[in-house]
């Protein structure tokens, strides 16, 4: 049903332009391919993420939204720092397969609500479950130090020399 | 062959990049699940209930229920295993009793073109909600086109063995289901175990597809479609005979569905 998957990503799109929510702005890379998209997110205000604009790409499977998407930063610098604050797992190739935490998508979640959890997991580390075990160690035992590396991972998402 | 360096198959070096036991499992559980929807059909044809007997050939306590089960049905309709055959069972179930009650489908129709606004009052977003909502009624649409009732079971199993109608369908019932659960939470949070909330177990629990159901499901699940549902267990349990239970509790069932740890099928008396 690669149409009803259509149908469902252009009636996302329309509501992603004409309602956008703060901090995200999403849409498909090329408009002959709705199954790739673009998404960039805003650092969290009160964040050492503030201020960093971060890419990543979503790609639908065909049966969309029985399943879910799998999404990836784009930005090199942060897939390996990631893991810390998003309990997606971090492994090899693929840093961030949202397929990890595909027990929790349903059919009703959407772009939109993956972006905005993508955005509160990053206002709030979740150390406990923490895939990269070195950052997740950082965070809790030298924050100065890890806040400092997250200041240089905006600085580059905004081609500011670090 | 006799090569000493050559490191046996199956062992991993440790210089070697580390295999990555998640995508290993998932490609096997993708396995099995490729072979299940090659082997067994979404909803299968009707099925003497003897034919219970090839699967317990050797185990006397289900051969004993399979001979009490056949005095009081003739025919078993199996399901996918998938995680949602309940909720496939037993929306195929009911529609198909409808199809011969033009008065109670009428009814039927009523309800499902009303549903979609109440869920959307209870708060689900409109376009998340729609194609499913579209899909459900469609099917109820051709099927109330055709005059003759043998005819139009002939499409509704046509329809349930169609993927994406038949895995819309599932989705609309689960989002009836928790729709139902949402409605009545003050009495539904009374059986759901630990921390969690109504609304988290229905998005942990009943919304995704896949996920298998529990008590809890059905009777809301009846609840939504206005109609009650007799469980004949089957298991190893002690005893000749089948336990049953009618869902809710002192309801004349309409749809019959017989459970084996794990699986819904179908019952026919």
């Amino acid at each position: 049903m690669a149409g009803s998957a259509l149908r469902r990503l252009m009636a996302e799109y329309k509501q992603l332009t004409l309602n956008p929510p703060e901090g995200i702005i999403a849409g498909p890379i090329n408009e002959e391919n709705f199954f790739e998209w673009e998404a960039l997110i805003t650092g969290p205000e009160g964040t050492c993420f503030e201020g960093g604009v971060f890419p990543a790409k979503l790609i639908f499977p065909p049966d969309y939204p029985l399943s879910p998407p799998k999404m990836q930063f784009t930005c090199e610098i942060l897939c390996r720092w990631q893991s810390v604050y998003i309990y997606f797992t971090c492994s090899g190739d693929d840093p961030m397969g949202y397929e990890s935490s595909a027990e929790r998508w349903s059919p009703v979640q959407s772009v939109e609500k993956i972006l905005l959890s993508v955005i509160s997991m990053l206002a709030e580390p979740n150390d406990e479950s923490g895939a990269n075990v070195d950052a997740a160690k950082m965070w809790r035992e030298s924050r100065e130090e890890f806040n400092k590396i997250a200041e240089k991972i905006v600085r580059r998402t905004l081609g500011i020399p670090t | 062959m006799g090569d000493e360096g050559e490191t046996p198959p199956g062992s991993i070096s440790e210089d070697e990049p580390q295999v990555n036991q998640d995508e290993l499992i998932l490609a096997q559980q993708r396995q099995i699940e490729k072979e299940i929807s090659e082997s067994i059909p979404l909803v299968g044809d009707l099925e003497p209930i003897s034919s219970l007997n090839n699967e317990y050939s050797t185990d006397p306590v289900y051969l004993d229920k399979v001979k009490d089960l056949s005095t009081k049905y003739q025919y078993v309709r199996r399901t996918r295993p998938d995680g949602n055959c309940f909720f496939r069972a037993f929306s195929y179930a009911n529609i198909e009793r409808l199809l011969e009650k033009k008065e109670e489908f009428s009814e039927f129709y009523k309800l499902a073109e009303d549903s979609k606004t109440a869920l959307v009052e209870l708060g689900f977003q409109q376009f998340t909600v729609e194609d499913f909502y579209d899909t459900y009624m469609e099917v109820l649409k051709r099927l109330r086109a055709i005059e003759d009732a043998d005819e139009a079971k002939k499409e509704l199993h046509t329809l349930f063995n169609t993927q994406g109608f038949s895995d819309y369908m599932v989705v609309y019932l689960r989002l009836l289901t928790s729709g139902q659960l949402q409605k009545d939470k003050d009495f539904y949070s009374c059986f759901i175990e630990g921390e969690r909330t109504v609304s988290d177990f229905c998005h942990q629990e009943v919304e995704p597809m896949y996920k298998e159901s529990d008590h809890i499901h059905i009777i809301a699940a009846c609840a939504a479609l206005c109609t009650g549902v007799k469980v004949i267990y089957m298991d190893r349990g002690t005893g000749k005979s089948c336990n049953e239970h009618d869902l809710p509790e002192g309801c004349t069932p309409t749809v019959h569905l017989l459970y084996r740890p794990g699986h819904y099928d179908i019952l026919y008396p």
